[in-house]
């Protein structure tokens, strides 16, 4: 063989400088398969097991794919659930506490990135450090200090509503809140200065400035923090039960409370190997879990560039 | 259509007396309360305080909550973890018991409370396992989801895709289940030989970990985001240079690439140890979430606090806390040690 010949072989498998070769790129592909389908794993079997006659997922032999694949472990789990009525809770819950998220984010992030004023960087030290602080320490505390909750004066009553989820977060004191509002702090961190002095040159009032200048400008904030909170927000069951349990059935909720029965009945005995009852069996629970996740993924399958930025304008990586 | 026009004129004209009176009255009110005088110094203070109150106004919200929210939270939360006890009583309000500096409740959770014990040096070890694999496995995948190869924004998004699963009850969900152990991984021949010749220590924290490598796949998410964001906006000429010189792939990868991501490790220590410690499915927040279930922590009475009760929960949850502080506190200085050489 020519040695011109051999050189190319040798390029096109190990690639040259830049450009990475055939080998690196074949054995890249592998693992990125891979792994994407241990990410996937958990999903994909759970899809497998919805799908499967109570005969299927009692036989061992059945691993993957379903002898007769059937939907009726969804029509179960849709009417168990009450579907429409608890997708109907599961968007209040969630979205009125985000939209108070959003208001109260971008102001106090607003806030902090345009104004200087004394003690700043103390202020933005404490936001952090309750950031550190784990949920679960203020777990208590919290429904403790809800039961009467005053703010100057005020007595607001939030606790056995959802008023227990959107006023603290209009306080800046929702899930996880910390995060936007430096989301938020960066975004407008970012706009060049000119643009609000000359608005203010102008004649603009601050609260004018605000709305017509630093809101569009950072309109990419404003989604990726909706779509975080959103999510945080539908997930959340714990608190949601802990505050408004009888008002509102969300759809994570109402899973929650299968499991709770179905895993009580086991415990009595009710639910054996060879009697599985047909409601209450793995394959329903598995498509209730499909089915209170379906929307998240949809959410996320539609607006997935914007989770992606949210890391990256977070500006975290950056300073 | 004349008369029309004509009680349309008078309305007018008494809607402009009552305006004309309400604007009297309420410059009235602004004059004999003060707020006139305040608007007027305010007018005329320096731009620079001008802005200082604005900046004040725009993050009152965050101020207000932080005086009554968040600090009572955590004032209470102390003072429930050093109490005895702590109930409500109908019309007569929050009663304490107990003296602070006696730690009643850490002192039960030692010494009387075994089983608790062992569950909180598990989740001392569990933590401490998962969270240097989250970031080693994240920092790889970054490294790998850096390559520029077609299809590469798929993979992306399926790399992202926990980061919606990632909170509530969620996950517990899935590990309730085994779903986030691969079983090919978790008992195949790997493991198996892993078992055989390694010694015990190693041998549990790694098997361990195989088990949860969904689970560490699943947490990464964030992290991995994170990391591609330090690696796309590092310098290309670097990289150039290195290599004209005569680098290799590792001597680059070592050299240039991780002593450039450092701050980020830390960033990932601490983001991951956050959300994995507060992740229900913790041996310690599993306690807490069933002993404060509806029914017994929102009465708030005495018998109540017989049991597990708020004292117990909040002293419980202060050590998740320091847990959570130690380890961030030892991954940190051994990042810190081992990346000295660069400096």
């Amino acid at each position: 063989m020519p040695v011109s010949k051999k050189m190319k072989i040798k390029r096109v498998l190990f690639g040259r400088n830049e450009k990475s070769g055939l080998l690196f790129k074949i054995g890249l592909y592998v693992l990125l398969i891979g792994i994407s389908f241990i990410f996937l794993y958990p999903l994909l079997a759970m899809f497998a097991k919805s799908l499967m006659t109570l005969e299927d997922l009692v036989n061992s032999s059945v691993s993957w794919i379903p002898r007769s694949p059937t939907f009726k472990n969804y029509d179960t789990a849709f009417v168990w659930m009450k579907f429409f009525s608890a997708l109907w809770d599961s968007i209040q819950v969630s979205i009125y506490p985000t939209i108070a998220t959003i208001l109260s984010s971008s102001l106090i992030g607003y806030g902090f990135a345009r104004f200087k004023f004394p003690l700043k960087k103390l202020l933005m030290g404490v936001m952090i450090a309750m950031f550190l602080i784990p949920s679960v320490l203020t777990y208590i505390p919290t429904t403790v200090l809800y039961k009467d909750l005053s703010i100057l004066g005020i007595r607001l009553d939030i606790m056995d509503s959802i008023k227990a989820f959107y006023v603290p977060a209009l306080f800046g004191n929702g899930i996880r809140q910390t995060i936007f509002i430096l989301i938020f702090y960066q975004f407008f961190k970012m706009i060049p200065d000119e643009l609000f002095e000359a608005a203010e040159v102008d004649g603009s009032t601050t609260l004018r400035t605000f709305i017509t200048i630093g809101i569009p400008l950072a309109a990419p904030a404003f989604l990726i923090c909706s779509l975080y909170s959103f999510v945080w927000y539908w997930n959340e069951t714990a608190l949601a039960r802990l505050y408004f349990g009888s008002d509102y059935t969300t759809l994570p909720m109402a899973l929650d409370s299968f499991i709770a029965t179905y895993s009580s009945m086991y415990a009595q005995g009710n639910v054996s190997m060879d009697s599985v009852s047909s409601t209450y069996n793995i394959g329903v629970q598995y498509a209730m879990t499909l089915i209170s996740i379906v929307p998240l993924l949809l959410v996320y399958l539609v607006a997935q560039k914007w989770f992606v930025e949210g890391v990256d304008r977070a500006g975290i990586a950056g300073s | 259509m004349k008369k029309i026009k004509e009680v349309l004129l008078k309305v007018k004209e008494i809607l402009l007396i009552i305006k004309t009176f309400i604007k009297k009255i309420f410059a009235y009110v602004t004059k004999y309360t003060g707020i006139d005088w305040l608007k007027n110094k305010f007018i005329h203070l320096p731009n620079k305080y001008k802005k200082m109150v604005y900046g004040i106004l725009f993050i009152m919200p965050w101020l207000i909550g932080l005086v009554y929210i968040s600090l009572p939270i955590i004032i209470r939360s102390i003072r429930m973890a050093l109490s005895d006890k702590y109930y409500f009583i109908t019309g007569v309000g929050w009663q304490i018991t107990g003296k602070w500096y006696e730690f009643t409740q850490f002192k039960r959770i030692f010494a009387d409370e075994p089983y608790h014990v062992s569950l909180i040096v598990d989740t001392l070890q569990d933590v401490a396992v998962v969270v240097p694999l989250v970031v080693i496995f994240a920092l790889i995948l970054a490294l790998m989801l850096n390559q520029k190869v077609r299809g590469i924004a798929i993979f992306r998004t399926i790399f992202f895709i926990p980061v919606i699963l990632l909170s509530g009850n969620m996950l517990m969900n899935f590990e309730r289940n085994a779903l986030l152990t691969v079983p090919a991984i978790a008992s195949g021949e790997i493991s198996g030989f892993m078992h055989e010749y390694l010694p015990g220590i190693f041998n549990d924290a790694i098997f361990g970990a195989f088990g949860k490598i969904v689970l560490i796949l699943w947490l990464s998410g964030v992290q991995i985001l994170i990391f591609l964001a330090g690696l796309q906006k590092m310098d290309k000429s670097i990289y150039e240079a290195a290599r004209i010189d005569g680098a290799s792939i590792w001597e680059l990868f070592w050299k240039i690439t991780l002593p450039a991501l450092i701050p980020l490790i830390y960033l990932n220590i601490i983001y991951t140890t956050i959300i994995y410690s507060n992740l229900s499915n913790n041996a310690i927040v599993q306690i807490i979430n069933v002993h404060s279930d509806e029914a017994q922590m929102l009465g708030g009475t005495l018998t109540d606090e017989i049991n597990y009760g708020r004292a117990y929960s909040a002293a419980l949850s202060w050590l998740l806390f320091f847990i959570q502080l130690a380890i961030i506190g030892v991954y940190s200085l051994i990042v810190r040690l081992s990346s000295k050489r660069y400096d």
